[in-house]
């Protein structure tokens, strides 16, 4: 017979395969990098009905965090505040400022405010606030450095890996129980981080549940 | 090498066990429900309207539509809704606990509410009220979901027409006016039993101001016949209120103590004398006479079947018996006084007589509430004889507003004398004996009636106004317990449609305050001496008023009063037989006299007798069947008299012959989506003459296998394993650990096993006893469960394809004392044992080891953990488990509606009936039924499996809250017995025990020790931490048939004791063979 394929048909099926892997390739990656929460959540930052600034109100006028998310010690969900919380100042403290439109409606007619969430896990896992913050975990460690956002960003992934991450190695985010609040905090110069957490947890009796049952009832 | 189990084949003779007839007749249904778990076809649609391939290409049409993929890849918005004005006193995310009770007949039961955000979720008993020590039954389980029923009234209604509340307080208004003109002479109320001080109170306003208006009651199965004989022996305002904690021997004559007639402190008492926690000393005697099984009847020693018709007789013949031993005159002249003609065998009623007079003043007998009147003074006069009263009977002064019953409201309005008629309780169109004719007869005759519903029934057709009635639970109230202490009715959160109260409704007739207010009135009675502020937040916060218990009263019975009730049945029926059977109108242990036919979790809850859901049906004995040619599912039709009505046919072991049991409260014709096509309605063949039962009754066969009854109970079969352990109290003293050793676990093979033991390293160890000894079989668990776990109900058709989704079950299993399979009376006399089956938390579960995506894991504290995101519905767990207690979601239960009747023609039904229509359904749960489920429990959706958790959420909670109150100490250590499963904590019998197995301290601790605690296939060597206590029973040597009750795993033992002939047990059958590959 005389020659049935052409030439450029030898290195069909490697080139084939070839390009069959890189395009796997660049799925699988594109799929790593975009797809995960780290890049999807991370950075999340909604427009909210009115732009609230936690750095003015903490850091510049030295609210604690408690003033409004007022159950966090209690509570397994850290609340919101009420629209009565925000109109104690706001009733006074810049009344006419049109940014401010919104909670003043809220006050008036009754209806509640719609915060935009930031931070959310599915509902099949349960996370209790007050446990954490009452046994030295500060709301930087999940929620960044809230005190200096001025409009609320995600800054964590929230994923279970990186729950589990801490909940294996709990010296690396534990500090004073005084100092859970002050999301400024380091450790000062003498001792580090791993230092100050691993004394903490023997003391403490620090030991965060690893099995499922712990987060997923 | 894999270890081959040889289970001996069933031995031929000797005690048996049997889950259903359907078993011993080995028919080849049951066979093949045996091989498979879920039988033919279970995972296919089987319909004829929809195909595979219609189905095919709906779904794939629809999913072109829908534009899956590249719509949006935007992250969808959710939003936090905080409040406007804070509330005081909610934490979001936390329960607040509030006390309030349930308004029951014989008394309110204290309830403790756990709320949410201001919605009330799960209802438990109140532990601090005296003699409670918590627990509760299953309708106040089920109550909450009455709460978030979505067919109840929303709205007042004028003439049928939707109308204000306004407009009703106006038109209360003219009604009060008018009626001050008259005093009252034109006015009637119907009302149902309650022990309310602030409904006497206002109804005694409503006297003064209308001394001529009429009050009456209406209950079906209420104690109008109890209370004319209490009124004709002790005189007005006394109360008879049983104390079984006093009492050595019981006798029940058709009693159910334990199960409709109970008081929740009767049931603790009773269950406290048959716990065994080292010696038998105190173990009480039951002897339960009975047409049908009951809960009581199957916690009975001595069983004697007798029809209901003849159980006057059997009192006569006991009375009689009692008399001669006692030699009480009042006693002897009063039975003297009936005639009957049926006799029984007389070694029975003498020993059981006998008993009973040894015990004199710890003993009672109790006969049902539903019986005439002559005979229950007849009972009392006995138990006068039996020196009972103070003793094993309080007599008790409770006053008591009087009223007449339905039958004299039939005859006033008859006469002419109502003009207008206020229904506030209870559904005469329904209930009212069938003569009557309520409906064409009495109701249309009255001018003007207003209806108080929770929702719209079958005597709303035609009233003036129909008026929302509010839930207890929304509602300001207050009741006295069946012995007399002070309970409040807290709201718990506002009238979901702003209904009103029995007492709203009441005061404003009376124009007294309503709601807080009047409760507060009344409360000045009993706030005692001291700050009133004070003991009214006391009050509020223990649930209770100590010392508020109705005094004794010093009333002695006056047998010479006797005549007053007497006349009305001095001539006892004869006995009976195939040409004149009797009909027993019972209630129902689910939906009571027809009050709960639409609470879905009650109807999909299997019987306890029976385990018949969504369904009722006459009971008939099985000789009684074949002499009859019946079997069943046929449809007969029975005639009472000039009625007729089909129904479908019940085979009931342990039933009387020649009797039919029929359950009132089905076959409702206006009731909700749930109640809606579900069984037959009794309640038309019952009339004034026959309020409890009938005699004279024949049945005809119309349609053999017509109407399929869905029955739980032949899912699993016990094939002759020993899972309940039972012995008599002579077994135990012998050998108090003979249930250890029986059967297979007679020689435990050691435990080689490929899998590593999972690491137990945390401080608590959670386990759990079950007390088979204590438990009644009431399955107020179950309910529990499914209220604390977000469990959704399946629908008929799938509990007949064995889906149904209950986290616990409990196994009801007759036993036969003589096993020999060929005897044909098998069937008639057994008795029953109940076993509550939940996931045992095996330490060495076979379900973990086979999960492909590991969804099941051991956590360090024991507990079998359940991961329900990972599940993907291999289904190979469930596969796995010995015990069968894992759950599988077939379809969406919680998301898609699971009520969708269509006629879909299948064989065995008939008109429009319940399938579930799966992805076909409409989507969406209703939202006032999103509001019942508890926040702290995943809403679990299609393809994942679930199982008992021990009530992990509960656990997690606890160790939550001890981390929070030890902060930076490092006392993390739990206070002994501080949680509680909802099992555990609804159990009115406290047979349920959980807790940590490593704390010394704890209950559970002890009771694992105890000697005739045994684990379930414990040769399997699952380790788990379940374990059961066994069952025993006390026999009275001298009666007939002794020797035979409570042998049950006799030829299961592993000593060589065995009383029960060893010929028909090969000897080696009992040891396991050796293995190979």
């Amino acid at each position: 017979m005389a020659n049935f394929f052409p030439r450029w048909t030898n290195y069909l099926a490697i080139k084939i395969v070839f390009c069959l892997l890189v395009i796997g390739g660049v799925a699988s990656a594109a799929y790593w990098w975009y797809l995960t929460p780290e890049y999807m959540r991370q950075g999340y930052q909604p427009v909210q009905p009115v732009p609230f600034p936690h750095d003015i109100h903490v850091t510049q006028l030295g609210l604690d965090c408690r003033y409004c998310h007022s159950y966090v010690q209690v509570s397994s969900a850290s609340n919101v505040p009420t629209t009565q919380t925000c109109m104690n100042c706001h009733q006074q403290v810049q009344k006419d400022n049109p940014k401010l439109w919104a909670v003043k409606q809220s006050w008036e007619t009754g209806q509640p405010m719609h915060w935009v969430r930031v931070h959310q896990i599915p509902d099949f896992a349960y996370f209790n606030h007050a446990v954490h913050v009452n046994r030295g975990i500060s709301c930087v460690s999940c929620h960044g450095d809230v005190n200096h956002m001025d409009v609320v960003y995600q800054h964590e992934p929230l994923t279970m890996g990186w729950c589990l991450n801490c909940h294996r190695h709990p010296e690396e985010n534990l500090r004073p129980i005084n100092q859970v609040f002050n999301l400024d905090w380091k450790p000062s110069s003498g001792e580090s981080q791993q230092q100050i957490g691993t004394e903490l947890q023997k003391q403490w009796n620090i030991n965060p549940p690893q099995n499922c049952a712990g987060c997923h009832r | 090498m894999k270890r081959i189990f040889h289970h001996p084949p069933e031995p031929a003779t000797g005690r048996r066990y049997w889950r259903g007839l359907e078993e011993l007749a080995e028919t080849p249904e049951f066979k093949s429900w045996l091989e498979r778990e879920f039988p033919e076809g279970a995972a296919e649609l089987q319909t004829d309207g929809v195909s595979r391939r219609n189905f095919m290409r709906l779904m794939g049409g629809s999913l072109a539509l829908a534009g899956v993929g590249l719509t949006s890849c935007r992250r969808p918005e959710t939003y936090i809704v905080p409040y406007t004005k804070s509330v005081e006193w909610l934490i979001p995310g936390k329960a607040v606990l509030y006390t309030t009770s349930m308004p029951r007949r014989l008394g309110g039961m204290p309830i403790i509410a756990t709320t949410f955000e201001g919605r009330p979720t799960k209802l438990e008993g109140n532990p601090l009220v005296p003699g409670y020590n918590g627990g509760t039954d299953l309708f106040a389980q089920a109550s909450i979901l009455n709460l978030y029923d979505p067919d109840r009234a929303h709205f007042f209604q004028e003439n049928g027409t939707a109308s204000v509340a306004e407009k009703f307080e106006a038109y209360l208004k003219q009604v009060r006016s008018e009626l001050q003109q008259s005093s009252g002479a034109s006015l009637a109320l119907l009302l149902d039993e309650q022990w309310s001080p602030t409904r006497d109170r206002i109804l005694k306003k409503l006297q003064e101001d209308f001394p001529q208006a009429r009050f009456y009651y209406d209950e079906p199965l209420g104690n109008d016949e109890v209370n004319a004989a209490v009124e004709a022996l002790f005189g007005p305002d006394v109360v008879l209120r049983t104390n079984l904690a006093n009492a050595d021997v019981i006798v029940s004559l058709d009693a159910d103590f334990l199960g409709l007639e109970q008081t929740l402190d009767n049931i603790k008492a009773f269950s406290a004398r048959r716990r065994v926690q080292g010696s038998k000393e105190t173990f009480n005697r039951l002897y339960s006479i009975e047409n049908r099984f009951t809960i009581t009847g199957g916690m009975a020693d001595h069983r004697l079947r007798c029809p209901v018709s003849q159980i006057p007789s059997f009192a006569v013949a006991l009375a009689n018996k009692v008399a001669a031993a006692t030699g009480d005159q009042g006693l002897t002249s009063l039975v003297g006084q009936f005639k009957t003609t049926v006799s029984f065998d007389d070694k029975w009623v003498t020993e059981c007589a006998n008993d009973l007079v040894a015990r004199k003043g710890k003993s009672v007998v109790l006969l049902g509430n539903r019986y005439p009147a002559a005979v229950q003074a007849l009972a009392h006069a006995i138990n006068g004889a039996l020196d009972a009263f103070g003793s094993t009977i309080q007599v008790l002064s409770a006053p008591k507003i009087k009223g007449g019953t339905i039958q004299d409201l039939a005859k006033d309005v008859k006469g002419g004398t109502v003009k207008r008629l206020f229904i506030l309780a209870g559904n005469p169109a329904y209930t009212a004996p069938a003569d009557l004719q309520w409906s064409e007869q009495i109701q249309k005759q009255v001018p003007e009636v207003v209806q108080l519903g929770y929702s719209e029934n079958e005597t709303s057709v035609g009233v003036r106004w129909f008026v929302p009635e509010a839930h207890f639970i929304e509602a300001w109230g207050d009741q006295r317990d069946p012995n007399g202490t002070y309970l409040p009715v807290q709201p718990m959160i506002q009238a979901l449609f702003g209904g009103w109260s029995q007492l709203d409704l009441l005061a404003k007739l009376a124009a007294v305050p309503s709601g807080l207010e009047a409760v507060r009135e009344t409360f000045k009675v009993f706030a005692g001496s001291g700050d009133f502020e004070e003991a009214w937040t006391g009050f509020l916060r223990h649930g209770y008023v100590a010392d508020t218990a109705y005094q004794a009263s010093s009333a002695k019975p006056n047998l010479g009063n006797i005549s007053a009730v007497l006349p009305s049945a001095a001539t006892l029926p004869g006995p009976v037989s195939a040409s004149a059977m009797e009909i027993v109108f019972a209630g129902d242990y689910k939906v009571e006299d027809g009050r709960y036919t639409n609470n879905a979790w009650l109807q999909e809850m299997p019987d306890p007798i029976t385990k018949l859901t969504w369904d009722n049906a006459v009971h008939v004995s099985p000789v009684t069947a074949k002499a009859l040619g019946l079997a069943e599912r046929d449809l007969i039709e029975i005639s009472v008299n000039d009625r007729k009505l089909t129904a479908a046919v019940l085979i009931a072991p342990g039933h009387a012959e020649y009797s039919l049991t029929f359950a009132l409260g089905y076959g409702r014709e206006r009731v909700g989506r749930v109640g809606e096509g579900t069984g037959f309605n009794a309640y038309k063949l019952r009339t004034t003459k026959a309020l409890y039962f009938a005699t004279g009754v024949t049945i005809k066969l119309v349609q053999s296998d017509a109407h399929k009854l869905i029955r739980t109970q032949i899912h699993h079969s016990m094939e002759g394993r020993a899972l309940v352990r039972e012995g008599s109290v002579e077994d135990y003293e012998k050998n108090p650990a003979f249930a250890k050793k029986m059967w297979m676990d007679a020689e435990i093979p050691p435990n080689i096993s490929l899998y590593s033991h999972p690491p137990l390293s945390a401080p608590n160890q959670w386990g759990m006893v079950v007390d088979l000894n204590t438990c009644i079989g009431c399955s107020a668990c179950v309910v529990a469960c499914q209220a604390e776990n977000n469990i959704p109900i399946v629908g008929k058709d799938q509990v007949e394809r064995g889906r149904e989704m209950h986290w616990m079950r409990i196994d009801r299993y007759f036993s036969s004392a003589d096993g020999d399979m060929s005897n044909p009376h098998l069937e008639e006399d057994p008795e029953m044992v109940v076993e509550p089956m939940m996931c045992q938390q095996c330490e060495n579960a076979p379900c973990e080891t086979v999960c492909p995506v590991n969804a099941t894991v051991h956590s360090e504290e024991g507990l079998n953990v359940m991961v329900y995101n990972r599940c993907v519905g291999t289904r190979y767990c469930s596969n796995n488990c010995p015990f069968k207690v894992r759950r599988f979601n077939f379809f969406n239960y919680n998301d898609r509606s699971v009520l969708d009747k269509i006629e879909h023609g299948l064989p065995g039904f008939q008109g429009k009936q319940q399938l579930i229509l799966g992805p076909l359904a409409s989507w969406g749960m209703d939202e006032i039924s999103k509001l019942q489920k508890n926040p702290n429990v995943t809403v679990r959706s299609r393809g994942v499996m679930e199982k008992c958790t021990y009530c992990v959420q509960r656990i997690e909670t606890a160790k939550i809250s001890q981390k929070i109150k030890a902060g930076v100490t490092g006392d993390l250590s739990l206070p002994t017995d501080s949680i509680r499963s909802a099992c555990q904590e609804a159990c009115p019998a406290e047979a349920i025990v959980f807790g940590d197995t490593k704390d010394p301290n704890s209950q559970v601790f002890k009771q694992r020790q105890l000697a005739q605690g045994y684990h379930l296939l414990e040769y399997l060597n699952i380790q788990t931490r379940t374990s059961y206590l066994a069952r025993l029973r006390n026999p009275n040597p001298k009666m007939p048939g002794a020797a035979k009750i409570g042998r049950i795993n006799a030829e299961h033992d592993g000593n060589e004791e065995s009383q029960e002939p060893a010929a028909a047990v090969s000897p080696t059958s009992n040891q396991p063979k050796e293995g190979n590959a």
